[in-house]
C-alpha cells in the first residue's frame, strides 16, 4: 500500500482564469469537492458510489485536457459528465432492483441537517427514485443544486425545450406527494 | 415547499468529502494511467512483434520466389538463393552473388534454378553437387559444369571468360574440349561474343524494334511480347541466345504455340550450338505439356539425347512419356528398358515405369 501524503490546511485555490492551459492537479483541487457534492446530491447517497463517479469523471477529464479550453469552462463540461455518469449509474441500479425488489436503504448524507429536514430528504430521495432517471437528474440540477435552466439543459443533454419538462413533470409528482403527505399529517 | 426550500435542503446533503476520499480518488486516477499505459506497451509490442513475424515470413518466402519467378537479374552483390531440383530430391540452395552492377544473369528455363545464362560482368556461384541435376553456367558458347562447388565466372572483356574455383571442381565445356578445373586454379577461355545483327538487319535507332529484349530479361513477359508482336520477326536475331529469349517471352506470357517457331529455328540453324539441347528440351515439353501434341515432342526429346549432355537422362524420360502418350506402347516400353539399364537408379524411375507400362 503506498503511503498516505502529508495531510496540510490548503488555502483557498486560486481564481479560475480564463484561457489558460488546464492542469489536472489544478482542475482537480479546484473542482474535485464540487464534483462530489454534485454527486452526492443526484444520487442521494455518500458511500462508494461517490468514491466512483469522482474517479471517473477525472479519469476522462484527465485524458480529455486537452478539450477543455480553460478552468471556467471546466466547471460545465463536469457537470455534464457528472450527469450522464450518474444517470448511467442510476439506470443500472433500477435495472438491479427488478430483480431484487431490495428497498432503498441508504441515508441520505447531510450531518448538518435537523431531524426534520432529513426526515423531508429521505422521503424526497424515495419520491425521485420513483420517478424516471432524466426527470429525476434535470429536476435535482434545478432545485437541489439551483441551477438555472439552460445550465440544467447543457448538462443533461437536451434542448431547453426538454428540460423545462422534465423539470416541471418531476415538480408536479414532487408536489403532489409532498401536499399529500401534509394533508394527512394535519 | 416553494423551491429556495428545496435549494437550501439541497446544500444540506453533503457527502463528506475529506482529503483521505480525496487522496483515495487521486491514487485510483493514477494506478489507471499506469494500467492503461502497460495495456498500450503490451498492445504495440504484440502488433510491432506480429509485424516483424509478418515481414520476415514474407521476406523468406519472397526470396525463396525469386529464382523461379525472375528469369533476368542484374545489379552489384546480390545474393540469389535458388531451390534446386525440384521437390523430389528436397530442396537445396544455390547461392548465387553478382559480382559488378552490369552483371546480367538469367535463370535457364527448365534448370529448376540449377542453371544460369551469364551475358554480361561476372557472377560466383555456390552450389551444392547433385550429380544427377549438375548445376551448369552457360556463358556464350562456353558452358561451366560444377562437379560440387563454389566458383566466379567473369566476363574479361566481349571475347575472354574467366573460370576461377574456390572449392571443389568444375568442367569448361569450350571450342568442343572439356577441361576440368580443381580448387585454387582458374582458366582463361575465349569466349564468341553474342552474334549482333548484322547492319542489314538493325533498324534506325529509335524504332521500338528491340524494346521487347530488356523486358524479356527483365522478366516482363507480357509486355516482352507485346512489343515483339509490333516490331515483327524481324526483331529477333538469328542467334540462339536472342530465340531462346523470344521464345521465354512466348512461353511465359501464356502463348506457348509462339514460341515453337523461335525453338525450331535454334534446331535448325544452330545445331551445333551447346544451348540446342536446351532448346530442344523446351520444345519438347513445349508440345507435350502445353500443347498437346506428343507425336512431334518425341523428335525433339530424341534431339536432346542425340547431343548428349546433362539433359539427356531427363529427356529420355520425357520421351518415354511422349511416345507412351502419342499411342505407342511397345514402343515406350522399350524405351523404358532402355532407361532403367541406363539409369538404374534414374530420378525418374517410377514415372517412365508407369508410362513404359512396366509396373
Amino acid at each position: 500500500m503506498s503511503p498516505k501524503p502529508n495531510l496540510r490546511v490548503a488555502g483557498p485555490p486560486p481564481e479560475p482564469v480564463a484561457g489558460g492551459p488546464v492542469e489536472f492537479d489544478e482542475l482537480f483541487a479546484r473542482y474535485g469537492r464540487y464534483v462530489a457534492h454534485l454527486t452526492a446530491r443526484l444520487l442521494g447517497s455518500g458511500d462508494a458510489d461517490v468514491d466512483d463517479v469522482v474517479q471517473d469523471v477525472f479519469w476522462l477529464a484527465s485524458r480529455r485536457l486537452p478539450n477543455i479550453v480553460d478552468m471556467i469552462q471546466a466547471r460545465g463540461w463536469l457537470a455534464t459528465v457528472t450527469t450522464r455518469l450518474v444517470g448511467r449509474r442510476l439506470r443500472r441500479r433500477r435495472f438491479r432492483r427488478l430483480f431484487h425488489a431490495t428497498p432503498r436503504g441508504q441515508e441520505v448524507p447531510a450531518p448538518g441537517a435537523t431531524a426534520e429536514q432529513r426526515a423531508l430528504l429521505a422521503r424526497l430521495y424515495e419520491v425521485l427514485e420513483s420517478l424516471p432517471t432524466d426527470q429525476r437528474l434535470a429536476w435535482s440540477l434545478r432545485y437541489l443544486e439551483g441551477e438555472p435552466l439552460d445550465a440544467v439543459a447543457a448538462a443533461c443533454g437536451c434542448s431547453l425545450a426538454t428540460a423545462k419538462r422534465r423539470v416541471r413533470a418531476a415538480k408536479k409528482v414532487i408536489d403532489e406527494v409532498f401536499l399529500r403527505d401534509g394533508d394527512e399529517d394535519e | 415547499m416553494n423551491d429556495p426550500m428545496w435549494t437550501a435542503l439541497g446544500d444540506k446533503v453533503e457527502p463528506g468529502w475529506a482529503p483521505e476520499r480525496e487522496w483515495a480518488v487521486r491514487a485510483a486516477i493514477a494506478r489507471r494511467a499506469t494500467r492503461r499505459r502497460t495495456v498500450l506497451r503490451t498492445a504495440v509490442a504484440v502488433a510491432s512483434t506480429g509485424l516483424i513475424a509478418v515481414g520476415g515470413f514474407a521476406l523468406v518466402s519472397w526470396r525463396s520466389a525469386v529464382p523461379s519467378s525472375a528469369p533476368a537479374v542484374s545489379g552489384a552483390s546480390t545474393a540469389l538463393r535458388a531451390p534446386a531440383a525440384g521437390g523430389e530430391i528436397g530442396i537445396e540452395t544455390v547461392t548465387v552473388t553478382q559480382l559488378s552492377p552490369e552483371t546480367v544473369l538469367a535463370p535457364l528455363p527448365d534448370r529448376d534454378g540449377r542453371g544460369f545464362a551469364l551475358r554480361a560482368g561476372g557472377a560466383r556461384f555456390s552450389v551444392p553437387h547433385d550429380t544427377r541435376h549438375p548445376f551448369v553456367v552457360v556463358a556464350g558458347d562456353v558452358t561451366i559444369e560444377d562437379l560440387g562447388t563454389t566458383f566466379t565466372v567473369r566476363y574479361l572483356g566481349a571475347d575472354r571468360l574467366n573460370i576461377a574455383v574456390e572449392e571443389g571442381r568444375v568442367r569448361v565445356r569450350a571450342g568442343g574440349t572439356d577441361t576440368e578445373i580443381p580448387a585454387g586454379a582458374t582458366l582463361e577461355v575465349p569466349v564468341s561474343p553474342l552474334p549482333e545483327a548484322s547492319p542489314k538487319q538493325q533498324r534506325p535507332a529509335g524504332v521500338a524494334t528491340s524494346s521487347w529484349r530488356p523486358l524479356a530479361e527483365r522478366g516482363q513477359y507480357e509486355e516482352a511480347r507485346k512489343a515483339l508482336r509490333k516490331a515483327g520477326p524481324s526483331a529477333v536475331r538469328d542467334d540462339t541466345a536472342d530465340l531462346l529469349l523470344a521464345a521465354d517471352a512466348a512461353r511465359l506470357s501464356g502463348h506457348p504455340a509462339e514460341a515453337v517457331p523461335y525453338l525450331e529455328r535454334v534446331l535448325r540453324g544452330h545445331t551445333h550450338d551447346p544451348r540446342a539441347g536446351l532448346a530442344a528440351f523446351t520444345l519438347g515439353r513445349v508440345l507435350l505439356d502445353e500443347l498437346g501434341r506428343p507425336g512431334e515432342a518425341v523428335d525433339a526429346f530424341a534431339f536432346v539425347r542425340s547431343s548428349g549432355g546433362p539433359l539427356a537422362e531427363d529427356a529420355l524420360a520425357r520421351q518415354v512419356e511422349a511416345v507412351s502418350r502419342a499411342g505407342d506402347v511397345t514402343r515406350s516400353r522399350e524405351l523404358a528398358l532402355l532407361y532403367q539399364r541406363l539409369y538404374p537408379n534414374g530420378r525418374r524411375a517410377k514415372a517412365v515405369s508407369r508410362f513404359g507400362g512396366l509396373d
